[in-house]
Formats: C-alpha cells, sequence, structure tokens
C-alpha cells in the first residue's frame, strides 16, 4: 500500500534537506578559502625570507669587496664570493614565488634588482678588485647608487609581499567569520525547523483528534440511519409480504398469471403494484401502476391508490371515469405523481376496456399476428386536475393474451424502443411457449439478458379457446389480490 | 416577439434522472417576466418518472399560469416516453426548433 507523505512533513524534511545542503557548501567554502589562504601564507613567508637572504647575499657581497679593497687580504673576499654563488638562485626564488601569487609588479623589480646587481658587480666590484686606488671614492659613489637601487628594489617587493600577507590574513579572518554565520545560522535554522516541526506535529494531533471527532459521529449518525433503515424496512418486508401473498382470480375463459420482482434487496418496497378483482357476469377489475420514487411514502401513495381504484371500480367499472375520479383525489392529498393503466376484461365477449394515465403500453398478442402495443397517451395521476381520461376497448379473440406491466420491464437499458421490441418478443415467445406462467416466461426473456434496474410487474390476461376454459374450475367468490 | 428577449429558453439534455433532480428544477424554474417557454429537449433521450414528474408540473403551471410552452423533442427513445407519458396530448411537441419558435410567436400575437 502507497502511504503519502503530509505537505507539513514534506516541507519540514525539503527545509532540513537544504539546511544540511547549505552547511555542506558552506563548510566546503570556508575550508577551501582557509586552504588558499594558508597555502598563500606559506609562499609569502617563504619569499620574504629569501628577499631577507638576498638583501643579506648582496651585502656580503659589498663587505667583501670593501674589506679586500681597503686591505688587499683575499681572506676578506670570502662574503664576496658566498653572496655571489647564492643571490641568483635567491632572486629565482623571489621570481617564482611572485608569479605564483600573481604579484604583477614582482617579475620586473626581481629583473631589475638582478641588472642592477650585475651592473654593480661589472662596474664596481670588478675595478675595486682589480686595481688599487683607482677613482675608489667615484667608484664607492657609483656602488652605493647602485646597492640603493637594489635595495630599493627588494624593499619593493617584501612591501608587496607583506601587502598580500595581510590581504590572506583577512581573507581567512573574513572565512573563519563566515564560518561562525554558517554556525550561528545552523543553530537558528535548527530551531526554526524544529519550532515548525512542533507546530506541525501540534496541528496534526488537532485535525486527528477532530477526524476521531468527526469519524465517530459519522459512525453514530451511520448507525442512527441504520437503525432508521431496519424500521423502515421491517415495515415494508411487512408490505410486501402482504403484497406477495397475492392469489389471483379464477374464472372461466382467462387465465391470470403476475409476477413481482424490486430492484433490489434496498428497494425492496417500490411503488410499483398490481391487482386483479373478479367483478359478477365473469369480468375481471385489472390495476396496474407505478409511484414515482421508492420506500414507505411510495408504498403509502401506492396502497391508497390500489384502495381508491377499486373503490371506484364499485361506483362504476369504466376505467376512463375510475382514472378521473382518482385523479381528482390524488390532486385533493397532493400525492406523488403516479402512472396507472386501470382496465376490465369481459371474458364472455373476448373483450378488453382500459384507460391509462402516464402508463406504458399494454401489449395485445392474438394468435396469427404479431404482438403489437394498445393506444394510450394521457397525463398521469396526480398532475393536472383537468385531465381526462377516455376507454378504449379491443374486442379480441381466443388464444389472445393481453400483458400489463411497468416501465422497468421496457426502461432497462434507458432505451425504451429496444426494450419495447424486447418486450413484443418476450410475449410472443410466452405466448408460443404456453406455459402454465407466462408473466414469469416474459421476466425470463427479457431479464436474462439485462439487470433488473427498477422494479419490475407484470401482469397477462390469457383468452382460452372454449375447450381449455370448460378444464378450468368455476371461481365464484370475488377475491382481491395482494 | 423574438427569440432571446421574451421568449425563455430551458435546454436539458442527455439522460434525466433522479440524480438530476435539483438540476431539472432549478432549471424549470420560471421567473415573473417570462411571456413564454422554449423547453429544448432535443437531445434528451430518456427520462424517469421523476425527471417526468418535474417536467409535467412545469408544463401544468405554466398552462395554469397561460404562459405557451413549447417543447422540442427530437430523438425517437425519449419522444415514444413523451407519447406514452401524456405530454404529447396535453402539450405542445415540436420536432424542431424554429417550429416551435413559430408556434410561440404565434401565441404571442393571438
Amino acid at each position: 500500500m502507497t502511504r503519502r507523505l503530509s505537505v507539513p512533513l514534506v516541507l519540514t524534511l525539503g527545509f532540513l534537506a537544504l539546511l544540511v545542503a547549505l552547511l555542506i557548501a558552506g563548510g566546503v567554502l570556508v575550508r577551501s578559502i582557509l586552504t588558499s589562504s594558508y597555502a598563500d601564507a606559506e609562499y609569502v613567508r617563504a619569499a620574504r625570507i629569501a628577499a631577507g637572504d638576498a638583501v643579506r647575499a648582496q651585502l656580503d657581497e659589498e663587505t667583501g669587496v670593501r674589506g679586500f679593497s681597503a686591505v688587499r687580504d683575499p681572506l676578506l673576499l670570502q662574503p664576496y664570493f658566498r653572496g655571489r654563488a647564492v643571490l641568483p638562485s635567491l632572486l629565482r626564488r623571489l621570481r617564482s614565488a611572485g608569479e605564483t601569487l600573481g604579484l604583477h609588479d614582482a617579475r620586473r623589480l626581481v629583473a631589475d634588482a638582478d641588472a642592477t646587481n650585475r651592473r654593480w658587480l661589472r662596474q664596481v666590484a670588478r675595478p675595486l678588485l682589480l686595481v688599487k686606488g683607482r677613482n675608489g671614492h667615484v667608484l664607492e659613489l657609483h656602488g652605493k647608487i647602485l646597492v640603493d637601487r637594489f635595495r630599493d628594489d627588494l624593499a619593493a617587493i617584501d612591501a608587496a609581499l607583506l601587502r598580500r600577507e595581510r590581504q590572506g590574513d583577512a581573507r581567512a579572518q573574513r572565512a573563519i567569520g563566515l564560518a561562525n554565520v554558517f554556525a550561528i545560522g545552523a543553530v537558528v535554522a535548527v530551531i526554526v525547523a524544529a519550532a515548525l516541526f512542533t507546530i506541525q506535529q501540534y496541528r496534526l494531533a488537532v485535525r486527528l483528534e477532530q477526524e476521531r471527532a468527526t469519524s465517530e459521529e459519522q459512525r453514530r449518525r451511520a448507525a442512527e440511519s441504520r437503525a432508521a433503515y431496519e424500521a423502515e424496512k421491517r415495515i415494508a418486508d411487512t408490505l410486501q409480504d402482504a403484497f406477495a401473498q397475492r392469489v389471483l382470480p379464477e374464472l372461466p375463459g382467462v387465465r391470470l398469471s403476475a409476477t413481482y420482482e424490486p430492484a433490489t434487496e434496498e428497494a425492496k418496497i417500490g411503488g410499483d403494484w398490481y391487482d386483479a378483482v373478479q367483478l359478477p357476469h365473469d369480468r375481471v377489475l385489472l390495476a396496474i401502476g407505478d409511484v414515482a420514487g421508492h420506500g414507505i411514502e411510495a408504498a403509502v401513495a401506492m396502497n391508497k391508490t390500489r384502495q381508491m381504484l377499486i373503490s371506484s371500480a364499485l361506483v362504476d367499472p369504466t376505467p376512463g371515469s375510475m382514472l378521473e375520479r382518482v385523479n381528482a383525489e390524488l390532486i385533493a392529498a397532493n400525492f406523488p405523481m403516479i402512472t396507472a393503466l386501470a382496465g376490465l376484461v369481459d371474458a364472455r365477449a373476448f373483450e378488453f376496456s382500459y384507460a391509462a394515465a402516464g402508463h406504458p403500453a399494454p401489449v395485445l398478442f392474438e394468435p396469427g399476428r404479431r404482438a403489437r402495443f394498445l393506444e394510450v397517451g394521457e397525463l398521469p395521476l396526480g398532475i393536472s386536475p383537468d385531465a381526462a381520461y377516455a376507454t378504449h376497448r379491443v374486442k379480441s379473440v381466443p388464444g389472445a393474451m393481453l400483458v400489463l406491466y411497468t416501465d422497468g420491464v421496457i426502461e432497462h437499458s434507458h432505451d425504451v424502443l429496444s426494450g419495447e421490441s424486447l418486450l413484443l418478443e418476450a410475449v410472443e415467445a410466452a405466448a408460443r411457449r404456453a406455459g402454465e406462467d407466462p408473466a414469469r416466461d416474459i421476466r425470463d426473456v427479457i431479464f436474462d439478458r439485462h439487470r433488473v434496474s427498477d422494479d419490475i410487474a407484470i401482469l397477462t390476461i390469457h383468452f382460452m379457446s372454449p375447450a381449455a376454459a370448460a378444464a378450468v374450475p368455476d371461481a365464484a367468490v370475488l377475491q382481491r389480490t395482494a | 416577439m423574438s427569440d432571446g428577449e421574451s421568449i425563455k429558453t430551458i435546454r436539458l439534455g442527455g439522460e434525466l434522472e433522479i440524480g438530476r433532480k435539483d438540476e431539472i428544477r432549478t432549471a424549470l424554474q420560471r421567473s415573473g417576466s417570462d411571456r413564454a417557454v422554449l423547453l429544448d429537449l432535443s437531445d434528451v433521450t430518456y427520462a424517469d418518472s421523476v425527471a417526468l414528474t418535474e417536467l409535467l408540473r412545469f408544463c401544468v403551471s405554466s398552462s395554469h399560469d397561460a404562459i405557451p410552452v413549447a417543447l422540442v423533442v427530437r430523438t425517437p427513445q425519449f419522444a415514444r416516453v413523451v407519447q406514452y407519458a401524456g405530454l404529447a396530448g396535453a402539450f405542445k411537441i415540436f420536432g424542431d426548433r424554429d417550429a416551435a419558435l413559430a408556434y410561440l410567436a404565434r401565441s404571442d400575437t393571438e
């Protein structure tokens, strides 16, 4: 299972990662500056020692020449020769150090000092060594000028080295200061990160507590809803069981079959219903309908409408008149919209009269013909007080079958035309099969291919041939389904 | 009277089901200045009983208030629903928008 980190935690971790990266980068930078400063300082120190040695070497040269010139003792020439021996290498070392340290004037100053020393050797030292008393004062004056120039060059180089040494010291001081800033920054950042993390943890704890409280409230409400649902379901089950214990009328000439199925367990108490009530003179009152919606409210509306229809039939069983009376009562009671079809079957005359209120068209199958829809087209009940309902009369033949149903039978795919086409196929198949329960056969053909997405009710009336009718026992008792 | 000025057009499409009840009810709210309503259901393919209830109540209340209403229904599936639900017999149904507008224009001049 993939767990996602919370945004505050990600921000805190990101901040800490950035902080560590900055500290590492800062440390590397400080270390680099200090290393560079230390190396520069070593170079400068070595160069300044070389500059001092060069001045001393030149002084040895001068001391040796002056001593020898005064007393002509070769022993006094030792400093001269020692100075001459080491001075070139010292000047090379100085030149190299100047280039390494990037001192722009060092090369020129060393070259000038070298040239000046060579001039002093050539123009002052050599004449004084070779000839006694020759222009001694003039040579010494010229030599002093050259020696001063040599020492000025070396002094200038030493001054440059000294400046460089101070610059290096200043860089090192800045690096140390930078290191201090990083250290202080790190401490501050850690404190800030710790504070942020603490705040985030506090908020998280508060949110968890709120979620826990919310979850507990939801569980409590769910339990209440479940209890309410269970209570409603018990009532619904009771009503539904009463509805399921249906006994259809039995009379000569017609055979009835019916099926009802709710869409789901939750919608077990739906708004669909059917009734078949036997009337005198081999007539049967049929009613089928659908209350918009589900639940107890729909069940109550359904049962009141059924009572109204049957009561109305006792006054006048003409289907259109029945629907108009019921519609007036429903409008007055402010009931939900109800689609219904009321019909009257005359088994002796093979006649079916009906009126429809916003209800899907009944199907009539007659032997030798294709199944067809009968005419419908009036408004549902409970919509308009002015609605009028025409009574249609259909003369049928022995062997014919009427099929009444609710919209779930044709609206399973939300394409009513294909639903009606499938229904016609199913009716013809059930008629050909001539089974004991054509309503169930029709249901099986349709819902073998489709899920039951809404309540469905199917009621069939089979006009039997005289021979078949003779085999059916007479049922003289008026019975009502449900 | 011209479309967009005094004819209010309400357009709904797709499958009208209980889950869209609030949307349908909101769409079908009339204002006092409406003189006629064109209910364009050209793209509707299906309506369940709850949606049909909303449509029917809207048409009935408009009729009661003497507000002309013309419905445009084009898909054959929904036309069949409209037919057996009784709308076709009780209200003006047209197969295209121009015919519906022409009817509403005539209604205004009468």
